[in-house]
């Protein structure tokens, strides 16, 4: 009888059962390189992609396959493929799917590494973007060239908080036959789910929300299977023949899921990006509690931002629930359930006062990480820019005085208790 | 690869290899609402053994184009005139669901050039409850989702899939989203008003087999060991999974096919 299990019941239960010989209740850690074939003939057909099955742990393994399959349940997917980080993931995506001479449009509101990617590296292999406001779908509209072959956006932008209009983007992709990619790290598919918003393909950092508790490097490309690569003049190398596999056509052979074959076939192949299995098994344990430490995570984060608003030493705090963001509408309406955990505010006094609220407090880790169970801080000013002037930092969209702040899990009063101590320094500072 | 047929573009899936119309073909032929993707862990894994594959996109059905056939006779008519063009004369056909119908009408047209029957999860009728049929009109896309749900076992529910990495429900929705949105309820209507099962399975006179499934909810077990007790000599097998026995089992079920297949003469 079918049960239609229900996104907390997939969280803990999706991509595996319980195995007849030894009945373990959790997904065993398959720790092996290489799978031993019955026959040449069995072999053969893994090779050949006749059948699915693994035949090497740097194209695919039981255990990260059970994290993929998890993943694909959860965002109602087509199909997954976990690899060694997030960025990994974006690059292979972008890889699979751009050949020199091609271009991409994304958001110029971006993680640094994504907007790296992009700006920097892919033009040395032929690849370029023109990077366009995610907020504006006319600007976005007038990017797309005759060349382009992906748009790319993050459903909440990191560190700016911009919330992208996804059914509006989805709707100019849709129209002019280009996947939308969306890197949905901040949301995870607790908070949104893009495939029904119209978005074809998504990336994750499974390092942040998803595994949440800051043990384990892991990515995931997860293929909504709703895009048609039937284009052979703009998708040649998914539609069309392929060098691979004696000229294999991804998209006749693998229709919805052509774009996850191909990069296991070719990216994992030529790339090697893998994911360990142990990893897999750690991101999994955080998979699931996903749903509750959602829950928790907003819960705190709305307790935390009227602690802030409210505090005679913040000059001013940016989220995409309070309703003096610029989004604010937009995240009602894509995201009902909560706009994610990070939350950015400035506190008064500029850069030295960023630094002494960072250096006072105790409980929030400092470090350059986000979506743990723990509450993370990092500012900016005094580390990861802190090379840049304040005007170079504004071009950004940086601030001085700003506090990249990810709310954790523990109890909220305890971590308000922590920020006094930090705004106490800040208070004596200046003085 | 795409050939024009009766005026119309259509796809026949060929597992990756050339068709040699020397050698002996297996048509599979799809279920309701399916395509040539029902198959992908046949045809590829028959083609590299050696057999010439095809997989047609029925009318209207993945990437052929051409208007849904209206009964389950018509469907045979389409695939015996498209083994007449193609100029197949040593053919097994292999079908799933809907497709093990349209084998036993092809069994009454087809003369010298089958070789062999073999019904994936079949029997020899397949009603369809009011509520589907009217669903299928109203919003296939509804009425896709609920079949995709009902058809697997418990590996659809639990994400569990032979192939790394894939969904059976995801990648079984938008499977059938590719068909053009009239083809399904055509389907469903070809496979509920079909009624020449019992005189058609107990006329095969070629080798048969059967694979069922022991959790299929859309052609139950229970009707399926009923059908092959009308067929003479058909050997059968049952498989621990639900109605989407190629995706579920492929393994198993090739296994089986191909040891089948190399029994005949």
């Amino acid at each position: 009888m079918s049960e239609n299990y229900k996104f907390d019941t997939l969280s803990l239960h999706a991509g595996h059962i319980p195995d007849k010989e030894t009945g373990s209740r959790a997904v065993p850690i398959y720790q092996t390189t290489s799978y031993v074939f019955n026959s040449t003939e069995e072999a053969a057909s893994l090779y050949n992609m006749e059948v699915g099955g693994h035949l090497y742990t740097r194209i695919s393994n039981p255990t990260v396959a059970a994290l993929e399959q998890r993943l694909a349940a959860l965002e109602g997917g087509a199909s997954a493929l976990a690899c060694s980080s997030g960025m990994a993931a974006m690059h292979l995506v972008v890889s699979a799917i751009c050949s020199s001479g091609d271009h991409i449009v994304a958001s110029s509101k971006m993680y640094g590494a994504n907007i790296n990617l992009l700006q920097h590296t892919m033009p040395r292999f032929g690849v370029n973007t023109d990077f366009v406001n995610p907020n504006d779908p006319e600007a976005i509209k007038s990017a797309i060239k005759p060349n382009t072959k992906l748009v790319f956006g993050e459903v909440i932008g990191n560190p700016g908080l911009d919330i992208m209009d996804v059914p509006e983007i989805a709707k100019i992709c849709n129209s002019k036959n280009i996947p939308l990619v969306l890197d949905a790290t901040f949301n995870t598919p607790y908070l949104m789910q893009p495939f029904k918003h119209g978005a074809n393909i998504i990336v994750h950092s499974l390092t942040k929300w998803l595994g949440g508790h800051g043990i384990a490097i892991g990515g995931a490309i997860v293929n909504g299977g709703n895009f048609d690569w039937g284009d052979k003049d703009k998708f040649p190398t998914i539609s069309g023949p392929h060098f691979a596999l004696g000229g294999i056509s991804f998209w006749e052979e693998f229709g919805p899921s052509a774009l996850i074959a191909k990069i296991r076939a070719e990216g994992m192949y030529n790339f090697g990006p893998s994911l360990s299995p142990t990893n897999a098994f750690h991101l999994m344990q955080g998979i699931e509690t996903l749903p509750l430490r959602m829950k928790k995570h907003i819960e705190n984060t709305h307790t935390i931002l009227d602690f802030l608003v409210n505090h005679e030493m913040v000059e001013w705090v940016k989220h995409p629930d309070l309703d003096t963001h610029p989004d604010h509408e937009v995240a009602k309406r894509i995201l009902p359930k909560g706009s994610g955990s990070i939350v950015a505010f400035g506190i008064k006094g500029g850069r030295e006062a960023g630094k002494a609220f960072i250096e006072s407090v105790k409980l929030a880790s400092h470090l350059a990480n986000v979506g743990d169970a723990k509450t993370l801080l990092i500012h900016p000013g005094s580390t990861t820019h802190s090379h840049l002037s304040s005007e170079a930092m504004k071009e950004g969209g940086l601030t001085d005085d700003m506090i990249r702040l990810s709310v954790g899990l523990e109890d909220i009063n305890d971590i308000t208790k922590d920020f006094e101590r930090g705004f106490k320094a800040v208070k004596k500072l200046n003085k | 690869m795409i050939i024009n047929f009766k005026g119309a573009e259509t796809y026949l899936g060929t597992g990756g290899k050339s068709l040699d119309i020397n050698k002996r073909t297996l048509c599979f032929l799809h279920g309701s609402g399916q395509n040539h993707l029902s198959f992908i862990q046949q045809a590829r894994f028959f083609a590299y053994k050696g057999y010439s594959v095809i997989v047609p996109d029925m009318p209207a059905h993945g990437f052929s184009d051409g208007n849904p056939c209206k009964s389950i006779k018509e469907n045979a008519e389409w695939i015996n005139d498209l083994l007449v063009k193609l100029n197949l004369k040593d053919v097994v056909i292999i079908g799933h669901s809907q497709g093990c119908l349209v084998a036993l009408e092809l069994n009454r047209i087809l003369k010298n050039s089958l070789k062999a029957l073999i019904f994936v999860a079949g029997s020899n009728e397949i009603p369809v409850n009011q509520f589907l049929l009217d669903l299928s009109k109203e919003n296939p896309q509804k009425a896709s989702q609920m079949m995709v749900t009902w058809g697997h076992g418990i590996d659809g529910d639990m994400s569990i899939n032979k192939w790394p990495g894939h969904s059976h429900y995801g990648e079984g929705n938008n499977i059938m989203c590719m068909n053009k949105p009239t083809a399904l309820k055509y389907d469903l209507h070809s496979c509920n008003d079909y009624s020449n099962g019992i005189d058609a399975a107990k006329n095969i006179k070629v080798p048969a087999l059967a694979v069922l499934a022991k959790n299929d909810q859309m052609t139950p077990l229970k009707s399926g060991l009923k059908f092959v007790e009308l067929i003479k000599n058909c050997e059968t097998h049952i498989l621990d999974c639900g109605h989407f026995l190629p995706s579920e089992r492929p393994m198993e079920l090739n296994s089986i096919i191909n040891s089948f297949l190399s029994k005949l003469k």
